[in-house]
């Protein structure tokens, strides 16, 4: 990669690494060791086609889009069907904030299929519409629509009040 | 927050929750992440024609990156389906016959193994001419010293590109770790680079990865790997060095036989040349390719998607204006049966087929979207749709696409998409 442009992707890499692992670390719910990874290879994979990623109206958007198709296909490769996990995510390398609450939440993405999971991360951390959404996972709106509706439903089961407990003004 | 038709006290409850608990998470150092992402990166580039690698390893911890690294171990045997169908070749601008006969994937091991020193092989796997992707030959070699994984792959590439640039240009030892690399210029014109490097950049496990690469003036592009353990990742090393010296990597790498196996590949693109690949899937080249080979007569194509790439388009005209067609080819897409096919139609092998007609998703005045989507038994969906406009972004250009339901329906359920077709 020439000089300018191996440059053009540091400073890139480093200015987006922060937000791209906190979307990885709710993507994986809470498996920082993982989201690490998937950041490292969606970064691989912005390196590789740079000169199409920097050419991109957002480039940061389509960070994120890479990052959330890496994190699928890893999950379709890892495992031929969705399945939600029971699995208690390790938690390392997170501080500051209401550690009740994290715990509680990733507990709960945790237990969604991971595709709903990429859209609740989608749409309301990173605050896609339904249709970015959709482009994003490839699927149809209506797709999406069903999967928020499916998974705020199962959130509301798993947290109920503990969400309002934990809840800020 | 998202658009909401009526607000949800849960929902937003839980958006705040949300955020406030992604941004409780912290990396320790941004730049090591991104830094370590461009000796991903790098690697890849590196190891681009792909193929070579496959089977040796579990690429790039936990398999994340194998669906640019073993396209045949994670698509199975169908993924070669899309370009070597009938209809690809019968297409205008498709693939040319081999002009010089075809290699065998038993040619191409016969030909790595007369190159080698005296001693045995094992663990053979190679891929001939007749596919998609580039052919390659790779096996584990035992001079009597010690195991060592070996794979060699040739492939075509613009000789003045920035890819072969980047292929035959020493890397920063900051990025990929080595004790010497060399790149020269050879007296036929040919760039050589010649590393001694390690498999694993932070050197956690000392197993090393010897690689040459070549590229002639002509666009051969040969590369070839070599490890001191017989396989690249997760095997304890056999050996201290890998058993080929750069001296006799360079004679395999240089010997005339590349030559003749890159002249008869077909002439089409590949991902593999372009450095961009699909994120999952076959190549989207590929896939417009043959999506070509099943237009109908009357449309002319005037503009394709490239040979990388998350989706392929065509852009035909029937002499009314440019209409977009995209496509997608999805293998293991069983699961959203329920979401897209509930109130589709089933035929008598099993597919779910489903046509529209739906605005366009993007920012263009007055278009309109025609979608026929399917869904083979065995998980296979295919989805095409033709747009009243040659880009999405922008306004409607006709009144519809070019291409009717029946037809975009027509090609969806084409066996061309599946295996063995």
């Amino acid at each position: 990669m020439r000089q300018q442009r191996r440059a053009d992707y540091t400073e890139f890499a480093s200015a987006r690494a922060g937000h791209l692992y906190r979307s990885a670390c709710l993507l994986t719910a809470g498996d920082t060791h993982l989201a690490e990874d998937l950041v490292q290879e969606t970064f691989g994979r912005l390196y590789v086609r740079w000169g199409r990623v920097s050419r991109a109206e957002n480039p940061a958007a389509y960070a994120q889009t890479v990052l959330t198709r890496t994190f699928l296909a890893h999950r379709r490769l890892r495992s031929s069907r969705e399945r939600a996990t029971d699995t208690f995510p390790d938690l390392p390398g997170a501080d500051g904030g209401d550690a009740p609450l994290r715990l509680t939440l990733m507990a709960a993405l945790a237990r969604l299929p991971v595709k709903d999971r990429a859209v609740v991360v989608l749409r309301y951390w990173e605050d896609r519409s339904v249709e970015q959404t959709a482009d994003v996972l490839n699927v149809s709106s209506a797709a999406v629509r069903t999967r928020c509706v499916r998974a705020l439903g199962r959130l509301r089961e798993l947290l109920g009040e503990d969400l309002h407990e934990f809840s800020r003004p | 927050m998202p658009e909401n038709q009526y607000t949800d006290p849960f929902e937003d409850r839980f958006a705040a929750a949300l955020r406030d608990t992604g941004h409780s998470f912290r990396t320790d150092d941004p730049a090591a992440l991104a830094g370590r992402g461009e000796v991903r990166g790098r690697r890849k580039q590196l190891l681009r024609r792909t193929a070579v690698l496959g089977g040796m390893t579990g690429v790039a911890l936990v398999g994340v990156g194998a669906t640019l690294l073993l396209p045949a171990d994670v698509h199975g045997p169908r993924r070669t389906s899309a370009a070597a169908g009938p209809a690809a070749t019968a297409s205008p601008s498709a693939a040319s016959p081999s002009p010089a006969g075809t290699f065998t994937g038993d040619d191409m091991l016969r030909s790595l193994k007369e190159l080698l020193p005296q001693g045995t092989f094992s663990e053979e796997q190679a891929q001939g001419t007749g596919s998609t992707t580039p052919p390659y030959a790779r096996l584990v070699f035992d001079d009597g010293e010690g195991a060592a994984a070996l794979g060699l792959s040739v492939d075509r590439t613009d000789p003045g590109g920035e890819q072969a640039g980047q292929w035959t240009t020493c890397p920063d030892k900051a990025v990929v770790a080595h004790d010497d690399c060399t790149s020269a210029t050879q007296p036929d014109g040919s760039r050589l680079m010649l590393l001694r490097g390690y498999e694993y950049p932070d050197r956690r496990v000392d197993t090393r990865w010897w690689n040459a690469e070549l590229v002639t003036p002509d666009g051969v592009h040969v590369t070839l790997s070599e490890w001191n353990a017989p396989a690249q990742k997760d095997a304890p090393v056999s050996r201290p060095q890998p058993p080929l010296s750069v001296e006799q990597l360079k004679e395999v790498v240089t010997a005339d036989v590349w030559r003749r196996v890159a002249a008869a590949m077909p002439r089409s693109p590949k991902p593999s040349v372009t450095g961009e690949a699909p994120l999952e899937g076959r190549p989207s080249g590929a896939i417009a390719k043959t999506l070509m080979g099943l237009l109908p007569e009357n449309l002319k194509v005037t503009g394709r998607s490239g040979p990388g790439g998350d989706y392929a388009y065509l852009v035909v005209d029937d002499g009314k204006g440019g209409s977009l067609v995209q496509i997608n080819v999805q293998p293991g897409m069983s699961d959203v049966a329920g979401d897209l096919f509930r109130d589709a139609e089933k035929l008598a092998d099993g597919t779910l087929v489903t046509t529209r007609k739906s605005p366009g998703e993007k920012a263009g005045k007055d278009v309109v979207m025609w979608t026929a989507d399917t869904l083979r038994p065995d998980g296979l969906r295919v989805v095409v749709s033709a747009f009243n406009t040659p880009a999405q972004n922008e306004d409607a250009t006709r009144d519809a696409p070019a291409l009717t339901l029946a037809q975009l329906r027509e090609i969806a359920l084409s066996t061309v998409w599946d295996a063995g077709a």
